[in-house]
């Protein structure tokens, strides 16, 4: 999510540190940070908020909250600190809600006579910073809302609506299958029963999709001047769906997939229709909350004993309320045991483990000490898989077999991948065989520059075969055909100790086709041949891939000396004349040496 | 006859040696479990809701015509599988397991990302297992990995299965590092303590016993180990990468 540090500043009267100590302020005791922008003399932070904090820090006020209990300095206000009364009360609006599951609250607030306009400058320049379209004050109002608190607010044309006796209804309701809408991006949607629509009950047409957004029919233009908002809580894994059959996802319908608290949507009612008459003038006639069932408190409870349990921490009980006290948590401490009061957006604190998380992300992971598990009086139990693979292994290699791990996917097989992305090898492998065979044939024109006189291969895997996962073994060589077989279990009272790899650096190797060359010579007796080795190496320079002495022979006073070079270009195809001028230069300078070249 | 020159080991197989020698030190016992798992073990029994997005098309490989079979996405679901078949054999807690294996994501493939590739799991649970064993014994890991003088920290994080949960990076700080990696901060796994929940599903009482698990991909520990460019090359059989291990 997008937060302007210009917009954050607002909640606070000290100064927040630098960008980048503010940054690494989140990153240790909250979020993981993808970026910092500077724009127009602002510095924007992508901040990745975790699945548990979508309920509350998908906004600015959720962000400002971890900075002030991270950073130990006071909300200079904090919107969400006292519940907000919603009066008068109106029956101009009738709300009517299918399914309290789906929609557990819904605040409708009716505003007469607004002046749609421009926004004002903050305004727009608050929005700009995030990337989004200034659109007019009311639009821009609601939006700003939902940036600010994580509540999604819309507004109708209140003049567009269906009206009956001076009165509105609305219906938040099933869609009907193929009901149609054309939305506020310009496009038209057909929805299907599993869908929800915000309908005009007395005109029974949709004005939105329910969570996600919402439809030209009542749209806010520059004529519009009385308006509904809509304020509403609408369930997460409905809208997610939605959203994704629709492919619409919104501001709106990302932050009510990660499920908002119903308190929510009172704070958002107030917040916009306090907003809109500042910037867009207007009289509140009224608003309706339908709220069956009012969320209910969450109490949580954790001992200092516990805490200092699960970290490995010697906290005292003055450090633990500290922390709470930071995050504005309500808590009561009784003996050892704080009672905690979850504030009602934090949907994520349910058990004392999530009250442990609290503490020691405020406190710091740094301030974890490193301790070395005690000695166990039980020798751990030896995997007889495990052991039979790598004696498997061992043996191979000895026997000059290496390793390869090919794809457990396959052409053809037992029992099919539903959702392969590519579609291409579609099955689960019944085999070793194919995928070792083809290993060996790409490796077959390798051998040269591999040094090899036979390519070798062993693959241990699974397979998916009568109905069962099996593990393999399977074998292959130029001279012999592929062989598998099961893979039985080898018990063991320990493991031997066997080599690892003693690699320290891999070496990218070329795309590109090499080429074989061979240069033998007379020398003197006194040669040395690793010297002679080193001038070809120097001559060829950066084409040379790989250079070995494959023969050597003395007859009286001289020696033979016959090597092999292999060229290859990181970058290009060697040509045949190109390899063959440098070999006449090696030529050339061994000769001039005073070695014969054979 | 000559001798033939010995064969090469594949990097992944190594790695998973030196760690389960490492691990197994530290009393760790090496488990494994179905790479074909059923939906419970790969997301209900570790407390991942069944409307999770994770849970969608997009990331997990389902089998056709065989429900709430898929193609494990992570190491993890051998932690439910251990601590139950423990149970029925009724050994209780300490557990120490190290679960080293292939996983899979339904994703496009690219020089950092494979739709197969290899995982290790840890888990320890006992009586009184800290958060600050596991900084203790993952520090000691790569220390032993690295050879040399190895920090590692902790950022906030967050997983369905462990709470609290964390990020664990690490930074090599020995004059010998590979320069490339030297005194930088990298991001090596995901690992927390474990959610009660996990420990209930696996028949063991929260109340009693608590622990750690951690998940960490091989494959890009192998790719930061050795400096390897591509992550392509581990499931492409070819001996110019292979044989030079």
């Amino acid at each position: 999510m997008l937060v302007s540090k210009h917009w954050l500043q607002k909640f606070f009267e000290t100064p927040l540190p630098e960008s980048e100590a503010l940054g690494a302020a989140i990153t240790f005791h909250a979020f993981e940070i993808d970026g910092i922008n500077s724009k127009d003399g602002d510095d924007i932070f992508d901040i990745k908020i975790t699945p548990n904090r979508g309920h509350d820090c998908l906004s600015h006020r959720g962000i400002a909250k971890e900075v002030s209990a991270i950073l130990k300095i006071p909300l200079a206000h904090d919107p969400l600190s006292e519940t907000p009364v919603l009066a008068p009360v109106t029956d101009k609006i009738k709300v009517t809600i299918e399914d309290a599951d789906f929609c557990p609250r819904y605040i409708a607030g009716y505003i007469k006579g607004v002046s749609v306009g421009p926004s004002p400058e903050w305004l727009r320049r608050n929005l700009e910073s995030l990337g989004q379209r200034s659109i007019n004050n009311i639009v821009d109002a609601t939006n700003f809302v939902m940036f600010n608190i994580g509540q999604p607010v819309h507004a109708f044309d209140a003049a567009k609506l269906a009206q009956k006796d001076g009165s509105y209804s609305i219906a938040v309701r099933a869609a009907r299958a193929g009901e149609k809408m054309m939305a506020l991006d310009n496009k038209e949607y057909a929805f299907t029963e599993a869908m929800s629509v915000i309908a005009d009950a007395y005109a029974d047409v949709a004005v939105g999709i329910a969570g996600i957004k919402g439809g030209m029919p009542a749209g806010v233009t520059e004529s519009t001047k009385d308006i509904i908002i809509e304020v509403a809580n609408f369930a997460g894994v409905p809208v997610r769906r939605t959203a994704a059959a629709l492919k619409l996802r919104t501001d709106a319908s990302a932050r009510y997939e990660q499920v908002l608290a119903p308190t929510l949507a009172s704070f958002g009612m107030h917040l916009v229709a306090e907003l809109i008459q500042k910037i867009a003038g207007g009289e509140v006639v009224g608003f309706v909350d339908m709220y069956p069932a009012p969320q209910k408190e969450m109490q949580v409870s954790v001992s200092l004993e516990k805490i200092n349990n699960v970290l490995g921490t010697s906290l005292t009980g003055a450090e633990a309320s500290d922390v709470f006290m930071r995050l504005g948590f309500a808590y009561k401490e009784e003996g050892d045991v704080f009672d905690v009061i979850v504030p009602s957006e934090r949907l994520d604190i349910t058990i004392a483990e999530d009250l442990i998380e609290e503490v020691v992300r405020i406190i710091g992971y740094d301030k974890i000490s490193e301790t070395m598990l005690p000695p166990l009086d039980v020798v751990p139990a030896i995997n007889a898989s495990f052991n039979a693979t790598e004696h498997a292994r061992e043996d191979l290699m000895a026997r000059g077999y290496s390793e390869v791990y090919t794809s457990v996917f396959a052409e053809a097989g037992e029992r099919a991948v539903l959702n392969k992305v590519d579609s291409v090898l579609p099955f689960m492998r019944t085999t070793l065989v194919d995928g070792l065979t083809e290993a060996l044939k790409k490796n077959m024109p390798n051998k040269d520059l591999l040094g090899l006189k036979e390519i070798k291969l062993f693959e241990i895997g699974y397979v998916w075969k009568d109905g069962k996962e099996t593990l393999m073994l399977g074998t292959v060589s130029e001279k012999e055909a592929v062989k598998e077989y099961v893979l039985e279990v080898m018990a063991a009272d320990s493991y031997e100790v066997l080599p690892l790899s003693t690699a320290t650096n891999y070496k990218p190797f070329s795309k590109y086709p090499y080429m074989v060359r061979d240069i033998a010579m007379w020398v003197p007796a006194s040669t040395d041949a690793q010297v002679v080795m080193e001038q070809i190496a120097k001559e060829v320079g950066e084409l040379l891939q790989k250079i070995s002495l494959f023969d050597r022979f003395e007859k009286g006073e001289k020696i033979s000396l016959a090597y092999r070079l292999i060229f290859q270009s990181f970058d290009r195809t060697l040509t045949e004349v190109e390899v063959n001028e440098i070999m006449a230069k090696i030529a050339e300078t061994l000769k001039a040496k005073g070695f014969e070249i054979r | 006859m000559e001798t033939p020159l010995r064969g090469h080991m594949h990097p992944i197989s190594s790695l998973i040696r030196e760690a389960n020698s490492i691990f197994s030190k530290m009393g760790f016992t090496f488990a494994s479990g179905p790479l074909l798992e059923s939906e419970w073990y790969n997301f209900d029994a570790l407390n991942v809701p069944k409307d999770h997005p994770a849970r969608d098309m997009q990331d997990t490989f389902f089998i056709k015509d065989e429900k709430e079979a898929v193609l494990r996405t992570h190491t993890s679901p051998v932690q439910v599988r251990f601590m139950e078949a423990a149970l029925k054999a009724g050994i209780q807690p300490p557990y120490r397991v190290i679960v080293p294996g292939k996983v899979f994501r339904n994703e496009a493939t690219d020089m950092t990302h494979e739709a197969e590739f290899f995982q290790i799991e840890g888990l320890v649970v006992g009586p009184d297992v800290t958060l600050a064993h596991l900084k203790g014994t993952l520090s000691h890991f790569f220390q032993e990995l690295f050879n040399g003088s190895v920090e590692i920290r902790f950022r906030p994080s967050f997983f369905p299965f462990t709470e609290p949960s964390v990020e664990v990076d690490m930074r090599l700080t020995s004059p010998d590092a590979p320069e490339k990696l030297r005194g930088k901060w990298i991001e090596m796994m995901g690992a927390g303590m474990i959610h009660p929940n996990v420990l209930k599903n696996a028949g063991l009482d929260p109340a009693k016993y608590q622990g750690f698990a951690f998940g960490m991909g091989l494959d890009r520990l192998a790719l930061l180990r050795w400096g390897i460019d591509d992550v392509r090359y581990m499931h492409s059989g070819d001996l110019r990468f292979i044989n030079q291990f």
